[in-house]
């Protein structure tokens, strides 16, 4: 037997009665090895000190009605039942609601829902929509004809109108 | 079920499990109704699992029926919480081990221990286990005392939670998926606070072994 068969065995008497024939192959090694010597009484006496704990204590007789006092105070001094479910309720449904609004605002959000037009505002607070004529005609760019310049394109206009007719 | 349910009689057992389950879950539902008559029958339905519970850390009868008070006063004050239909005694456990826990984190956790720590009883213990390298089940009463002296000696320097581990499991038989449950915590985490506690008990056990042996 090796010292790991042994370390296995002691794992097993733990837990179970091992088989005769195996527990004299073990009672030899451990006489033979100092060191699975110690591990097992190590081991051995780790169970038996556990065991110590194991006992078993039943309620006194005066335990239920000490117990049956405090459920009492304890009772009365909490709220009632049906408030108690009907919070428990509340509780469950505040996520899900939540959980509606957020859903609702969101399908508002894109189907367009009603919206405003955007206001746009241009320096010195004028709105940039009240254009005037002049200002998209942009005057000084193309400059005026004088009055002059209006009478000689009219003759002009005259002269060639004359000599078409003449002919 | 099949007819060699019938035969080895199991088909009454588990008839008897439902009623018992039937009969659990109406007295749950009239205790959530705040019937205190039906929570009392709760408690002594599983009474005896706590007091097992309870009992692993703390020794005197009066610490331990005070601590139980206070396992079924939060329970009674939760139970509104309870939902319906879930295993009540697991829950239950967990009102328990939080509740010690709780009364174990109050406790100052003792440093490593020496021979020189132990009280004359628990030492002779020791000597004696030392010497014969075994003991017999039934033991003396006296060894008994000494012995449970000395495993709450060595536990008290274990981690609570650790020290909760290793109780569940090897005093009250708790699976590592009940441990993790009581602890809240994952099975691979109960289980690496289990061997931790195992092998600090260990690492105790074998130093004041070394110590007797060098002594004597």
């Amino acid at each position: 037997m090796t010292c790991r068969d042994t370390e296995n065995l002691l794992e097993l008497e733990r837990i179970r009665e091992i088989p005769a024939a195996e527990q004299q192959a073990l009672k030899r090694h451990l006489a033979a090895c100092h060191r699975c010597g110690e591990t097992a009484k190590v081991a051995r006496l780790s169970s038996v000190l556990l065991g110590t704990l194991r006992e078993e204590i039943v309620p006194g007789p005066s335990f239920y009605a000490r117990l049956r006092e405090r459920l009492a105070a304890a009772g009365s001094d909490q709220p009632d039942s049906a408030l108690l479910h009907a919070w428990g309720l509340a509780r469950r449904l505040i996520p899900a609601v939540a959980l509606g609004v957020l859903v609702l605002a969101g399908v508002t959000i894109s189907l367009g829902g009603p919206s405003t037009p955007r206001q746009f505002q241009g320096a010195h607070s004028r709105d940039i929509y009240a254009f005037s004529l002049e200002e998209v005609n942009l005057p000084g760019a193309v400059e005026r004809p004088s009055q002059d310049q209006m009478l000689a394109f009219v003759l002009m206009q005259g002269k060639v109108r004359g000599a078409g007719s003449g002919e | 079920m099949n007819d060699n349910d019938k035969e080895k009689g199991l088909e009454p057992r588990r008839e008897q499990r439902d009623e018992a389950a039937q009969e659990e879950a109406r007295l749950i539902r009239q205790a959530q109704d705040g019937d205190q008559r039906a929570f009392e029958a709760l408690v002594r339905l599983h009474e005896r699992m706590a007091f097992g519970i309870i009992g692993s850390f703390l020794r005197r009868r009066q610490d331990v029926e005070d601590l139980a008070q206070e396992v079924f006063l939060k329970a009674y004050l939760a139970i509104g919480r309870f939902r319906p239909g879930a295993p009540f005694a697991p829950w239950l456990h967990r009102i328990a081990v939080n509740t010690c826990y709780d009364h174990l984190r109050g406790i100052r956790r003792r440093p490593e221990i020496g021979l020189a720590d132990l009280a004359e009883s628990e030492a002779d213990f020791l000597d004696r286990y030392v010497e014969k390298g075994y003991l017999s089940g039934g033991g003396e009463a006296d060894d008994r005392l000494a012995a449970r002296d000395l495993a709450e000696r060595i536990l008290d320097t274990l981690p609570p939670k650790d020290r909760l581990a290793i109780t569940l499991r090897e005093v009250n038989g708790f699976e590592i998926a009940e441990i993790a449950r009581a602890l809240g915590c994952s099975r691979a985490a109960a289980k690496v606070r289990l061997f931790r506690a195992r092998r600090a008990m260990q690492a105790a056990l074998r130093q004041l072994i070394r110590q007797d042996e060098r002594d004597e």
